[in-house]
Order: structure tokens, then sequence, then C-alpha cells
């Protein structure tokens, strides 16, 4: 691929008026922006030009942002197979870049460069013209250098919608700086999160508890049984989601049509069957599994969906955040190859929790890749992100 | 009241103006005009207007009439009068006249109703509300209602009229009519058979007649000579949009005939019911033989009420420098085309480029489709180029060009994918186009249809039925060659592109139906198993005889002029082949399924044509309508058996608590101050603007559900 842009603004809208007048911002093609391309790295959606703005996009342009452009994405977000997220505000092209966060490709993706990547509350930020795949469990996430940068485009994006219905009428808008105070603030470190690293992995992570610890916070070390068990609910539902929210991909709307069919279904097989790469292919046959063939095996894992939101919310009174890997090193390789879901769960194993159950989340380096993960309970995204900010000064105060 | 002196409503006129008459039917309007009350009195004869003033009726009957409803059932006594001048209603045949009810009794009340039933107006000149802006669906779920709108009961009562012209004809030309079995064995037709287990003799099963074939050739063998019968057909197919799965074919057979008596017999049949409708046929009826049909027409059923006739032009480019052409014809195969005369306003470059030749030709599957339009003495195209002056000069002469013309053709190395082809395209441009006259009913014979056709196993299989006979019978049952050049003696009616019927003269000859079967492959062994009893009759002096079988549904459908045959079918099936009314299939009872032994039907073996069904890869491709290639097929297993796994540890780990669709409750809210309107973006025509295909306001997909 040339260029890390799928789409370049040819009029950047920069009015430099408004409290964002000095971000440049990138998005994908999987948020409607009116006349952009917005093809969600799909052959699906090939040729198709959005109609309108999605609320995030309309909300970052009254803020005076200016969005330069959108860049190669995954097929509709899933994974990070030919995505070329990040990279933009790694190179300067961009300050900051919104990136759909289904299982944690936000902040892998901003692991891979070294930057920040923010995947906010569900229910925070409107979804109103995004090409989604996961309706429970997507977030427009943020990928930026800094934290300050993520919660000034988070105020300009968060708060009600009336188009969407997953943001609360209360959900806050408010993201003003807070005070943190390392000596009140507890990090619970998930015990079944850690033993899951190598070796190798674990000596870094347990170096940067120790940073931590120094700087005056109280590490506790929670036990969670069932953590592994968020990575099966995520599989199971966010399949069986897939493969009813592409159900609306049937070449006659949009997307391009397989010549020559004679009837409606051949055209439907088709198309369908030409529409969608190896990867979604697998996943929607698994979603269509568990919708046609075994749905007992989605209401248990919506079943244990709620067993773990409870015992989330348990374990959150316990610490007033969590701190977590982000990745096992040894599920990234090159990520170019063919992927296959195993693979793509391998990655996601320490990311797709917070998806699971709601809760806002981020990726924080500690000399590029080698950071942490932090997360919260749900709607406390204006504290954890003063707690990010709070550690990237300690950082570059070398502490 | 006493039915017995009970007169029709629709039968009213002026002549029983000032006599008192007892009506009798359903309240198919009302109003109130201040304690004045006229109403719409309905019955199968018409509707009558009903006058309850207090002038007239006493006031019991008054209190008794303010109660009244639609389609409360009623019956009333009053006399004829002429309307007040000016209050005529011309909507109604009575109405110039009404009745002034002096006695009133509700037979039975109603409920409110699941769609209007009356469709006249009472106030001349009112709009009257149809029903077919009611679901289909609904309409055969109340189907009692439904009967009840005059349109559904007109049509009930043409098909009455039509099936008794057809045995008033039939009975006086020394038919008769005979009842065949329902239960019986599985016959010939080749469609799939609806089975009935046999309780009697559990895992046997009879089968639904597909047609009386065997038992009216046997008819005739038992010396009946003419029979025919109004018989219920049944046939396990794929549902199209005008099929049922049972339907009503009039069945005749008679002996000692040729095709002349029985194209006489049927063609003053067929011109006496179309009278019925008030459509008169001209005779005698067209005849084209099955060859010339798919050469002019592409289609075995043409639709002949407008030209648009194919034209050969495949030697016009033997020489040709065209290479898609010439690769073709050295592939052994034909181009032929259509002279679209005068159309080429309408079919402007971008139509038949971007439409006909990209999408449209192609889902019809052609490989390709050549326009050329003739403007200023010359044809235009875009590639025309790599055409000589000779060629194109002789496409002039061929097709007959004048300016304004449009020249289609469809090359293709195999015949049959250019005639089906070029036949789609003829019929598309003929309905786009507007060229089909309105009224027109063309009738046409087809004959002479092959015998045999091929089939890939390298054999052939009857066209018809393995009873029909051969055009000749020297010929050598090992021949395939020469098989598949025999003719059959039969013939389809054929009217404005729908078949209406068929029938062939039978094998009567022992022997010549032997050497069929043997052409067919069949073995001795095979022969006796399949057709035993059958063929066994044949040797006790079986007449020469021939018959025919009209499907009736579809023939009254044309007389009436309906949109599907569902209109003229009192208690028709759906599109899903179920009956809304009565919830018919239904499951049934284990008690019952076991009563007939087939609770261990197949047992663990795999039930024969079940594999395709057992895939489960095929079945969730299906199902979701997501093809996928050989080469995905492993892959996809994998995933398949990965989720099983997946399934097995959720079903383990679930636990008890109340499964959960989302990590925040949803909650539903109102817009306040929205209202509904059209999507701006649908309005402004936007919305189309990525779809891959668009015929003005509306997303355009392949012509065919199935």
């Amino acid at each position: 691929m040339d260029s890390v842009f799928f789409y370049r603004n040819p009029n950047p809208d920069a009015s430099g008026n408004g409290p964002l007048g000095h971000l440049s911002i990138a998005t994908q093609p999987n948020i409607s922006i009116a006349g952009w391309p917005a093809e969600a790295g799909s052959h699906a959606l090939a040729g198709y030009t959005a109609l309108e703005d999605a609320s995030v996009a309309a909300r970052l342009r009254k803020k005076g942002a200016n969005l330069c452009g959108a860049t190669r994405m995954s097929e509709f977000g899933f994974g990070l197979k030919n995505s070329l997220a990040a990279q933009a505000v790694q190179k300067g092209d961009a300050n900051a870049e919104l990136v759909l966060d289904l299982a944690g490709e936000c902040r892998l993706a901003a692991l891979h460069e070294g930057l920040c990547g923010y995947k906010p509350s569900y229910g925070l930020v409107s979804r109103y013209g995004l090409i989604g795949l996961i309706p429970s469990m997507e977030a427009c996430g943020i990928i930026a250098r800094d934290c300050k940068t993520i919660r000034d485009i988070l105020e300009a994006v968060a708060g009600p919608d009336e188009y969407d219905f997953s943001v609360p009428e209360d959900a806050p808008v408010s993201f003003s700086t807070q005070g943190i105070d390392p000596e009140k603030i507890s990090l619970g470190v998930i015990e079944e999160a850690r033993s899951a690293l190598s070796d190798e992995d674990r000596v870094i992570f347990d170096a940067r508890t120790q940073t931590l610890k120094k700087a005056g916070f109280t590490i506790k070390t929670l036990p969670f049984p069932d953590f592994s068990l968020f990575s099966l609910v995520h599989r199971i539902v966010g399949s069986v989601e897939a493969s009813s929210c592409l159900g609306r991909y049937d070449s006659v709307r949009y997307g391009k049509r397989v010549p020559g069919a004679k009837n409606w279904n051949e055209m439907y097989l088709q198309s369908r069957g030409a529409a969608f790469g190896p990867l979604l292919k697998s996943y929607l046959f698994q979603g269509a599994y568990f919708q046609f063939e075994q749905f007992s095996g989605y209401e248990d894992a919506c079943r244990i969906r709620a067993r773990l939101l409870s015992e989330m919310e348990q374990l959150t009174t316990q610490a007033d955040f969590l701190i977590l890997p982000a990745v096992n090193s040894a599920s990234i390789h090159a990520p170019n190859t063919t992927e296959s879901l195993d693979d793509t769960y391998a990655k996601v194993f320490h990311t797709a929790f917070t998806n699971v159950t709601g809760q806002p989340a981020f990726y924080l380096p500690f000399e590029g890749n080698k950071g942490v993960q932090l997360a919260g309970p749900r709607l406390s995204d204006a504290r954890l992100l003063a707690l990010g900010e709070h550690i990237q000064n300690m950082q570059q105060r070398g502490q | 009241m006493r039915f017995t002196e009970r007169v029709f409503c629709g039968q009213l006129t002026p002549d029983h103006l000032g006599k008192t008459v007892q009506l009798a039917g359903w309240v198919d309007a009302y109003r109130d005009h201040g304690g004045l009350l006229f109403i719409h009195l309905r019955d199968r004869s018409g509707i009558i207007q009903i006058v309850v003033s207090p002038d007239v009726a006493q006031e019991d009957v008054c209190l008794r009439a303010a109660t009244l409803r639609a389609e409360y059932c009623v019956a009333v006594a009053g006399e004829v009068r002429k309307r007040v001048n000016g209050t005529e209603n011309p909507n109604i045949d009575t109405g110039s006249i009404e009745v002034m009810v002096s006695d009133l009794k509700i037979l039975s009340e109603s409920e409110a109703l699941p769609f209007a039933i009356s469709d006249k107006a009472m106030v001349a000149g009112a709009a009257s509300a149809g029903a077919e802006q009611v679901a289909e669906d609904l309409r055969l779920q109340y189907r009692y209602l439904d009967i009840r709108r005059p349109s559904m009961r007109d049509n009930l009562m043409a098909r009455h009229r039509i099936f008794q012209c057809v045995r008033e004809f039939l009975d006086s030309k020394g038919f008769v009519e005979v009842e065949t079995p329902v239960l019986t064995m599985s016959t010939p037709e080749g469609a799939r058979d609806y089975l009935v287990p046999s309780r009697v003799h559990p895992q046997n099963f009879y089968a639904l007649p597909q047609s009386p074939q065997l038992f009216k050739q046997l008819l005739m063998i038992g010396g009946m000579e003419r029979y025919f019968q109004l018989a219920r057909c049944f046939r396990d197919e794929d549902l199209r949009p005008n099929r049922q799965p049972e339907f009503t074919q009039l069945d005749l057979e008679a002996s000692f005939i040729d095709e002349e008596f029985l194209y006489e017999l049927i063609e003053e049949l067929t011109v006496r019911m179309f009278a019925v409708g008030g459509i008169a046929l001209p005779r005698p009826f067209a005849r084209m033989t099955h060859a010339e049909a798919m050469e002019k027409t592409g289609s075995d059923r043409p639709d002949l009420r407008f030209g648009l006739h194919f034209v050969d032009v495949t030697n016009v480019f033997s020489r040709t420098n065209y290479s898609i052409f010439r690769q073709i014809l050295q592939r052994g195969g034909c181009i032929k085309g259509i002279n679209i005369k005068g159309q080429s306003e309408s079919l402007s470059k971008n139509v038949l480029q971007n439409e006909y030749a990209r999408e449209i030709a192609p889902s019809f599957g052609a490989k390709g489709m050549t326009w050329m339009r003739a403007e200023g003495g010359k044809l235009e195209s875009n590639i025309v180029q790599y055409f000589s002056d000779q060629e194109l000069d002789e496409l002039k002469q061929r097709f007959d060009v004048q300016d304004g013309d449009v020249l289609i053709m469809v090359a293709d190395p195999s015949y049959a994918v250019v005639t089906s082809a070029l036949g789609h395209l003829r019929l598309h441009l003929a309905d786009r186009l507007g060229l089909i006259p309105e009224n027109c009913f063309y009738p046409v014979w087809i004959t002479d249809f092959p015998l045999f056709e091929a089939t890939d196993a390298g054999g052939v299989t009857s066209s018809h039925h393995p009873f029909t006979a051969p055009d000749r019978v020297d010929f050598d049952p090992k021949n395939i060659e020469e098989l598949l050049s025999l003719r059959s003696r039969a013939y389809d009616l054929v009217m404005n592109g729908e078949e209406l019927g068929g029938g062939s003269i039978r094998i009567n000859n022992r022997d010549v139906q032997r050497k069929i079967f043997a052409a067919l492959g069949l073995t001795e062994e095979e022969m006796k198993e399949k057709f035993g009893f059958f063929l066994r009759a044949f040797d006790f002096g079986a007449p020469p005889h021939g018959g025919l079988a009209l499907g009736m549904d579809r023939t009254v459908s044309m007389i009436l002029q309906t949109p599907s045959i569902r209109e003229v079918i009192a208690f028709p099936k759906n599109r899903s082949a179920g009956c809304p009314l009565t919830g018919a299939p239904s499951e049934v009872k284990r008690e019952q399924l076991a009563e007939l032994g087939l609770l261990n039907l197949g047992g663990e073996e795999t039930l024969p044509g079940d594999s395709h069904r057992e895939n489960i890869v095929d079945r969730l491709s299906w199902v979701s309508r997501i093809g996928i290639s050989e080469a995905e097929r492993p892959v996809m297993e994998k995933v398949l058996s990965q989720a099983s796994e997946l399934s097995a540890l959720a079903r383990q780990r679930a636990g008890d608590m109340t499964p959960i669709h989302s990590a925040v409750p949803v909650t539903n809210r109102l817009r306040p101050g929205t209202q509904e309107n059209r999507s701006p973006l649908a309005q402004s025509g936007q919305l189309l603007k990525t779809a891959p295909s668009i015929k003005g306001d509306y997303f355009k997909v392949t012509a065919v559900l199935e």
C-alpha cells in the first residue's frame, strides 16, 4: 500500500477557530463524512460514498477541528489486518485519529506505534454514522500522542445524541482536569491477566507496576478466575452480532453486485460471497452457526456476560483503577499475514474484556510499545484520563 | 319472515315497483341521515339500497336498524319504490330503485372486520375502496370474508360458468366424466410427488396424482372411448408466483382419433370458454413447430402478440474480423438478433450498453450482447468499427433496417444459450417498450416436439413422458443421434406466452412402447418394476388414443384477466405453499406418526436426498446467503468445528444468570418535536446514488425472486 491514507480531504476545513482549531484529525473510512468514500475496508461497500456526517465528525468540525482524511483499515475494523491505523499520527500527518475499538483495535494500533489509544465507556460517544460490526461492544476510540489531546477530543464528541439511543441522556460531557494524588489511588492487577503473559513480558509488566508503586500508587493483586471467559463471550456474541449486522450488505443498496445471477437468492449468495474477506467470512459463518444451529450457545454466552459484568463491578470496588498488560507480545507477528479467528482473538486477549463490559480503557505507552493498559469503572473516563495524564507527566519528568 | 318468498337483491328491477319484497343478505354499507337510514344490502346477486324511515317502519324496526353495522346478516321486507330524482347510483345495477323497509330482522351480528369488504360506493361518483391494498395473506386468512367481496364472488361464479361450459360441451361431444383415484401410485410425470403414508401398510406410501395419465389411458384400453375429468392434481414443486401445489386440470382422452380431431375439439372448447369472459378468439388457431418457435422466439411457449422475431445472421459473419464473433463461430456457435423497429429514441446508447449489454443480457445467461442503432442510413454502435462495410450492409438487408431501428444480437457457441437469452430479451424489451397490445389473445399450437432430450450422462430422456407416440417407429433404440432427431406426436396449446395445456397421441403398440423404454435405457426388469401393470394392459388390444390436459386455474385466470391464479381459486395456498386460513400444513401428534410407523423412519441412516441439507457448511452458506468457494470450504469446516467447541465450553460455564445483550440496559426514548417525514436523502435521490443498480426511483434487483 502506497499511502497510510485511503482518502485525503482535498479541502481541509480547518477554520483555526474553536477549541480544536489547532488539531488535524484523521478518521477511518467506517466513519461517515458526507462526500467521503466510506468503504469500511470491505468490498461489501465498494464505491460507497457517505451521504451525511457521523455525529462525531459533525461535532469535531463544529469545534474547529480539521478532518484531514481517512486511513486504511481492516475489514469493518475487525482485527488489524491491513490496518494502517495510528501511522498518520506517528508520522505527524495528523494530531489524532478516530479508530473504532471492537475488541481492542484502537489500543493495539496505538501500541504498535507507541502512542496513546483510548476506548471510551460504552454509551459515552455517539455511534450514529459509524459503520459498525458489533453494536453492543464497539466504541469510537481515539489515538493521539498525549492524553490531553484525547481529553480535548473526547470532550468535543461525548454526550447525548438523539440519534443514538445507546448514549444515555445523562452521559457526562465534562472532562476538565482533575488532580491525581497517587497516595490516595489504588491500582488493581488482575492476576489471571498477568499470569497469561510470557516470562519476558511479565518482567516488563512487573517493572511498570513497580515504577507506579514507587510513585506512590497502591498496587493490589486481584483474582479474577473467570478472566479468560471474556474472550469466549466476545467471540460468540461478537460473531452473532456481526452476522446480524452485516445482513444489510446485499448488493442492493450498496456495494458491488456479481453480475449474471438468475434470481434473488443467487444474487445474494454470489454478491455476499464475493463481498467479505476470509477472516470476516469465518466470523460470519461462526455467527450464523450460533444464530441458526446453536442458539443456546449464544444465550449461554449472554448468561456468562451477565456474570462477568457483575464480577467486574465487584472487582472495581476493590481498587480505583485496573492496570493490565495490553498484549501478549508473542501473539503479535507480521501484521499482514493471513489471520485466523484464533490469531485475532489471541491478540485481543487482554483488551476485549472492556468491550464486553463497556468500561473505558486505554493503552499508555512506556518506551513505545512496552506500555500498559489502564481501565476504570464505566463512565469514569474523566478520572481515568486524568490518571493517564498524571503518569505521562511523571514519565516526562523522568520519574 | 319466510325465506321461500325471498327475492335476490341484484335481481330487483323497476318491474318490482310498488311490490313488497322479502330480502336477505349482508349490510354492505350504511349511512345515517339523522334517523333516516340508507343501507346497501348485498347478497350473491348484487346490491340494493334499502331505506329505514320512521315514517314507514315501526319504532322497534328503527331501533333495530340503528344497531346495524357492516356485514350484519339481516332479513328485511319492504316496498320497492323509485329513487328520488338525482339520487340514483349508477355504480350499482339496481341504482334507480330502493326498498322502503317495513320489517327487519337481524339474523346474525358481525364483529369489526379485518379489512373492508364493500367495494361499491354508496354515493355516485365517490371513490370505492378496493381490497387490492389488503395484504394477500390477510385476505387468505379471512378468505370467507374475501369471497363476500364482489370481485372474488364474480371470479368464482365465472369459474363455475366456464366449468359448466366445459362439461356441457364435452358431454355434447360424447365425452364421459369419470373420476380417477387420488390415492395412487407415483406416475412418471417427473415432478416431486406428494406422499400419503399408509397406516395399513406401515412405511408404504400412496402418491397424490400429478395427473391421471395412466388411468385415463387405462380407461381407453377399458373401452370408454371418450373420457374427461376436471381433475385435482398435485405437484410438490418449488413455488413460482403462478403455481399452486394443487391445481385443477381438464384432463381428457379419446380413442380412434388423430391430432386433427383434438385440435378441432380443443379449439372449439377454448373459444367457448373464452366467450364466457366476453373474449372472441380467432379460429383456426395458429400452428408452429417447436423448432420454428425456438428459432423465431427462443421459447417453446412463444408470445406472438408482438413481433420481434429472431433473424439468424450467423453466415453474415462467416469471414468476420471481429474476434469475438470469429471465435464463437469457430466453436460451431451461432448469432441471432432482433430488429426493434423505430425504438432508437427509447433505447439510448446508455440504456443499450449499460443496462442491456452489461446487466440484463448476462442475467439471462448471455455472455454478451451486441447492439447497433440505425441513424442517417448507417449502423452505429461502440463496436461498429470492427465490422466490414459488407457485413454491415448485409445486416441492414437481413434485418430490413431503417433509420430509428435498433438491432440487438447475441452470439454464443451454444444454440440453446443464444435462443434462451434472446428469447428473454425479446420479452423484456416488449414489456419495457409497451409493444404488447392489450386485450389481445393469440392462441397457437406448438407441435413436433423432440421426442427425446439428451442427458448429461450421454443417454436420452423423454421430453414429455415415455407414452408419447414418435413420428416414426423404424428407429434404432441404440442410436442416440437418431433418437435425438425423432419428433413426437405431442402438442401444446400456448396463449400469450403461457402454456395452457398440452397432450399427445399415445403409443398403443406394445413393441413400440418396449422400444421406447429400451431407448431410455430401461432393462426388461426395470420396465416391469416401474410400469408392469400398465404395460400388461397393452397386451389386451389397446386402441389408438390420445388426449390433452388443460390447466384450468391458469385458463380461467387468463379469461378473467386476474393478476394471479389465486384470484380464481376459492381457497388457494399462499406463496409459501401454506394455507393461512387453516394453518395447513401443520405438525401432527407423535401418536399419529407412531400409528403410521413413521417415527423411526430411516433409522440411523441418512435419508435419501438429505445429504445436501445435512452439510452444515452448505446450510449456513444458504441461510446467511454467503456463497463460498470449494477452496474456502475446509476453512469454514474448521470454523464450525471450533464454534461447536466454543458452544460446549459456554454451556459448561453458563451459570444461571439471566442473559444480557448489552453492557448498558437499553431504554426507548422519543425524539420530541420530530415528525415522521420522508428522508431528504431519499427525496433528493441521493440514497440511490451509491446503489449498484437502480431504475427510476427504485433499487433494481434480479427479476426473479426464486
